[in-house]
């Protein structure tokens, strides 16, 4: 018979996204032969990730400082507080930082407009980034949702606010992916990409 | 193990695990089914971005031994990706779909309510389609379906529904003054709302304006949350976002 704690610890692994009963079982025993430091060392990590990381109250991104303090991101004085990128997820957020490309701000609404989930926007942080239009100069958002339905929807719907407050509301580009093939992209990509053309 | 072909739109997707996708296709042949698009959110080139609601594409599919087949891949007939320029378009275009998700029955073809809703989200895509049409698009879809509400003359006898006349989803729609007693559960309904729609479902084509357009969706809403047993969630979202 398994010892109750295994089960336990199974139980809890396999709550995990994308993770079955028999990957948490593999987890398990793999945490109970390795040395106990690492069990350990894994349960304080998990313990202090709940306790320390919070959302920035400004812009909620992720952010391990006190209580009612603001991220990394707000706090940076290099970064140019007059341009600020709205993303659906910290993920997102995490992908543009790696372009090491923009050095504005951001702004996570922790989810997308969703009308078949019934998602609305009171269920995501777009009060708040109204009420950021108020006390900092704020000149241009960009609105980097993902190109799909509900990513559309909500850029849509952020513009309706943002216009008529003056200020700037640009999308990402959409088209063909860097090392695409014209002759598998669908159609909807190709009009995009032919109604966002460059002048050479 | 039977490969098949058939036409259909996308009704909705909700994504399974890292990579996979279950999508709900409303197919022409085959009423509406379940397919397991395996690889849909990693393969670019596979469903190459169609496999999002409201999608009209063939689909080819593979019968499996549980109630949802497998999606092998898909040509898009039509992406209808103008919708996505306007708020109240894609608001309009997901209520018809989640409207048709839930009057669609699995393994039951129904060609009327297909062309219904290719032509409404036609109508969508070319910009040609006001909130007036939403409402008539309502009226065709659950007259096809069998839940056609009756707004004239008084579903119980036969009579004209007059100057004071009642809405009652359970006894199919509008009763007049003298029924009204045998109706507890039925709300007052203004005569002119009452004569609006029942053009509409008549065949005519004149836009409504706001006022009568708002109290015929609270008609509608009433009579599908009965007849549906919940109220559906993008006539939510199109509250909130102040469309109709
Ligand atoms: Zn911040
Ligand atoms: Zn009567």
């Amino acid at each position: 018979m398994t010892p109750d704690a295994i089960n336990r610890l199974v139980a809890q692994l396999a709550k995990l996204p994308g993770i079955g009963e028999k990957s948490a079982q593999r987890l398990a025993f793999h945490v109970l032969r390795s040395p106990p430091e690492y069990a350990r060392a894994l349960a304080a990590a998990l313990i202090e990730v709940v306790d320390r990381v919070k959302l920035c109250s400004r812009c909620f991104s992720l952010h391990d400082g006190p209580e009612g303090t603001f991220c990394g991101f707000c706090n940076d004085p290099r970064r140019d507080e007059r341009l600020v990128c709205v993303v659906e997820g910290i993920a997102d957020e995490m992908a543009i930082e790696r372009t090491r490309e923009f050095k504005g701000r951001y702004h996570v609404l922790h989810g997308v407009l969703s009308p078949l989930e019934g998602v609305g926007p009171e269920q995501l942080r777009i009060k708040e980034l109204i009420l950021r239009m108020q006390d900092t100069p704020i000149e241009e958002v960009i609105v980097a949702t993902n190109p799909d339905v509900e990513g559309e929807a909500t850029a849509l719907y952020l513009t309706r606010l943002l216009k008529p407050i003056g200020v700037k509301v640009s999308r990402l580009a959409q088209g063909i992916p860097m090392g695409g093939d014209l002759e598998y992209a669908d159609q909807a990509t190709l009009a995009r990409a032919l109604a966002a053309r460059r002048d050479l | 193990m039977e490969r098949f072909a058939d036409e259909a739109l996308v009704l909705g997707t909700v994504d399974f695990g890292d990579a996979d996708r279950i999508v709900t296709l409303f197919t022409r042949g085959h009423g509406r089914l379940s397919a397991f698009a395996a690889g849909a959110r990693k393969s670019k080139k596979r469903f190459a971005g169609a496999l999002e609601a409201g999608t009209h594409l063939t689909a080819r599919l593979v019968t499996t031994h549980g109630d949802t087949c497998r999606l092998d891949g898909v040509d898009v007939i039509r992406s209808f990706h103008h919708v996505r320029d306007d708020l109240a378009h894609i608001a309009r275009a997901l209520y018809c779909l989640e409207l048709c998700r839930e009057l669609s029955r699995d393994n039951q073809p129904n060609d009327a309510l297909f062309d219904a809703l290719v032509h409404y989200l036609g109508l969508l895509d070319d910009k040609k389609a006001g909130p007036t049409s939403l409402i008539k698009f309502e009226l065709d879809a659950l007259q096809y379906t069998g839940f056609m509400p009756h707004f004239s003359p008084c579903a119980l006898c036969g009579q004209p529904t007059g100057d004071r006349p009642r809405f009652d989803p359970e006894h199919g729609g509008v009763v007049c003054a003298a029924c009204a007693p045998r109706v507890p559960r039925g709300v007052a309904a203004r005569p002119e709302v009452v004569d609006a729609l029942a053009r509409l479902q008549a065949g005519e084509r004149k836009p409504l304006p706001p006022e009568l357009r708002a109290r015929s969706r609270e008609l509608l809403n009433l009579f599908i949350a009965h007849h549906l047993g919940r109220k559906l969630k993008s006539v939510e979202f199109m509250e909130q976002v102040g469309t109709d």
